[in-house]
């Protein structure tokens, strides 16, 4: 599908980074910096991993949902939309759009085992009145283009479609959905930073490879170099600092 | 749009109108978009009582109009939530494929006919060149505009397709319109399941009556090797490997020419070019759009002199429910039983004749027991309709056709 990536809604949506690091104002108000708002969608897009294993949906679906989620706050707030709800809620959406239901009562289920605290308690009802303020936040685009597809092709044209690199390559990729790297970038670049990584990393020589892409290289190492940041400051990241970010908002209790 | 509040939308933009129709998922109603003064079709999703959110059928659909915007598809021109429910607004279609080809004072010239399958594969084409598989292709579901434009519409069996090892369901489509592949069961088709259906509209547009008209799977494939012989290994070296196969007595092909003999050879030619057994052999759309038939003369008619039914009569709304088929004219079965057989008629019934038989014919094509067994299971339940999946629907599917097939 890549080459209708250029033509699709997806493109079309693609921001600048300082787009998506504006904190809204309501949130501000409460106290919320760009670091908070960075943990919060951090801690969800863990969230929605988390109840994805836990309902067994593909990867795909995660990373749909997780997209949701970010491309949500860039135009609402965490105060208006409680990241609590909007997480399972668009990993139900992504279930759907990417043709692999999962009932919302599962989802219910499973929020409560993972979470015992109270200000997780949400009813289907919940979920799905979210669902529909999340389709209209959404402006109703669904297809989302990740860079999964991409990485494979790109990883068997280079040759290097060993179980090893597709492992590594394929966990990194993941771990940029901790990041916003999906609403700025094109998904082939992402694949194309992560293999950058990952050969720099493994010490595999990919040069000329990469010289021969017809693609801007400054971009792939400037997100080569966005994901290398973050697990640098993924380290510093502990339970206290989401929570104290969390409690910022002051949700019902 | 999202700072206007948007339960008042309705009130505020929209002037609600006479309701058009019950679709699988919720009422049609007509109305008038205030901010535009155009008229348009507002969809309005009932919300499933299995307490699954927005009806999943109603989503493939968003995702994929959103995607594909183009003079030969539906144009989904809003979406909002209105007291509880999802409501899809689109542009006003005033009639559709099926009912021109219906109507006996209508006479569809060559150019009309090209015009009008020029502007289906259009359609097509935009969906395949995205990696949109329609898989519902009908006439029913090619609607018309104010200006003759036709444009397809009910995505509602829309997928994505695009990565090989993915498998689909082979329950798609109405019958009559289903390629040779997914009758065998295949669960790993491409885009050629559309171009076969296309095919079949454009023997309808010759014929003037459904071209393959099967009363179940097995009588489908019958009906498809009586038309063009009993497919070959040589034909289609994969037909053995398809899961349902199974080896039918051999029957050789009538020319063409005898099935459709007031085509022109060029119509012929991209026919036989879109009824090609084997997928991976059978015409792309891109390329069918590319022959010769399409620039020779009879050039396609302008849309806007296209004949049309007259105006007085019902309008068509998109998605104007394809599946549940409550619209019987006349007695099911009888009608198909004063159906004439292939050879006879259809030199005169291109001239629109008045022929009694064509109107049992005509009506036959609403039949649900021959179009719609597979699907009414789900139109008592729609919200069900996404969890069944396709291990129950071809094991419920075959017996329901054992069933239908012992009474006859």
């Amino acid at each position: 599908m890549a080459t209708n990536f250029w033509t699709s809604s997806h493109y079309k949506q693609l921001l600048d980074q300082e787009d998506v690091d504006m904190v809204n104002p309501l949130d501000k108000e409460k106290g919320i910096t760009l670091e908070d708002f960075k943990l919060i969608k951090i801690h969800m897009a863990n969230y929605i991993s988390k109840l994805a294993q836990n309902v067994k949906v593909r990867q795909r679906v995660v990373a749909t949902a997780v997209t949701y989620m970010r491309r949500v706050y860039t135009r609402k707030s965490l105060t208006e939309y409680d990241p609590r709800l909007v997480a399972p809620t668009c990993l139900y959406l992504a279930s759907k759009a990417e043709e692999s239901t999962v009932q919302a009562r599962l989802l219910v289920f499973y929020i409560k085992k993972l979470y015992s605290d109270d200000k997780y308690r949400f009813e289907i009802k919940d979920i799905l009145e979210m669902e529909m303020k999340i389709l209209e936040a959404l402006n109703y685009y669904l297809v989302v283009f990740h860079p999964y597809r991409s990485l494979s092709q790109l990883l068997q044209d280079a040759g290097l479609n060993d179980i090893n690199m597709t492992q590594v390559t394929w966990g990194l990729v993941n771990d940029t959905y901790k990041m916003d790297l999906i609403l700025v970038h094109p998904p082939h670049l992402i694949a194309l930073a992560c293999i950058y990584i990952a050969s720099v990393q493994r010490e595999k020589d990919t040069t000329v490879w990469f010289e021969e892409l017809r693609v801007d290289m400054n971009v792939v190492k400037n997100i080569s170099m966005e994901i290398l940041d973050f697990y640098e400051g993924n380290r510093m990241i502990t339970e206290d600092r989401i929570s104290a970010a969390l409690n910022k908002l002051g949700f019902r209790s | 749009m999202s700072d206007v509040d948007p339960s008042k939308k309705v009130a505020d933009r929209y002037l609600r109108r006479e309701v058009l129709g019950e679709g699988t998922y919720g009422v049609v109603y007509k109305a008038i978009d205030t901010k535009t003064g155009q008229t348009v079709a507002i969809k309005k999703i009932r919300l499933g009582k299995q307490k699954e959110g927005v009806n999943f059928t109603a989503l493939r659909e968003i995702k994929l109009l959103k995607e594909l915007k183009d003079p030969n598809i539906i144009e989904l021109t809003d979406a909002f939530p209105h007291k509880g429910n999802l409501h899809l607004v689109f542009e006003f279609m005033e009639t559709d494929l099926e009912a021109v080809i219906r109507d006996r004072n209508i006479f569809l010239s060559p150019a009309d006919i090209k015009s009008y399958l020029q502007m289906t594969l259009k359609g097509l084409a935009i969906c395949h060149k995205k990696w949109v598989l329609h898989r519902d292709m009908k006439p029913n579901n090619l609607l018309i505009g104010p200006n003759g434009q036709l444009k397809l519409a009910d995505f509602g069996l829309a997928r994505i397709f695009g990565s090989p090892e993915r498998r689909f369901t082979h329950q798609v489509f109405a019958r009559w319109y289903r390629a040779p592949e997914l009758l065998f069961g295949t669960k790993q088709y491409g885009s050629g399941v559309d171009v076969w259906a296309a095919a079949c509209i454009f023997a309808e547009l010759l014929l003037r009556r459904p071209f393959l008209q099967g009363s179940s799977d097995i009588d489908q494939l019958g009906k498809i090797f009586a038309a063009f012989g009993t497919p070959t290994t040589s034909q289609w070296p994969d037909i053995v490997y398809l899961p349902d196969y199974v080896e039918y007595q051999y029957v050789p092909a009538p020319p063409l020419r005898s099935l459709f003999p007031m085509a022109s050879d060029d119509a012929l030619d991209l026919l036989s070019k879109m009824f090609t057994y084997d997928p991976k052999v059978r015409i792309s759309v891109q390329q069918a759009l590319e022959h010769r038939y399409f620039s020779s003369v009879p050039l396609p008619t302008d849309p806007e002199k296209l004949p049309r039914p007259a105006p007085k009569k019902e309008p068509k709304v998109p998605d104007f429910n394809p599946h549940e088929g409550p619209t019987v004219l006349s007695p099911p079965r009888k009608s198909r039983r004063v159906m004439p057989g292939r050879d006879g008629f259809e030199g005169i019934a291109l001239q629109g004749d008045k022929d009694d038989n064509n109107v049992g014919d005509n009506t036959g094509k609403n039949d649900p027991a021959s179009t719609s067994i597979d699907f009414s299971i789900f139109g008592l339940q729609p919200p069900n309709r996404p969890t069944i999946n396709s291990a129950d629907r071809s094991h419920l599917k075959r017996k329901l056709d054992l069933e239908f097939q012992q009474p006859e």
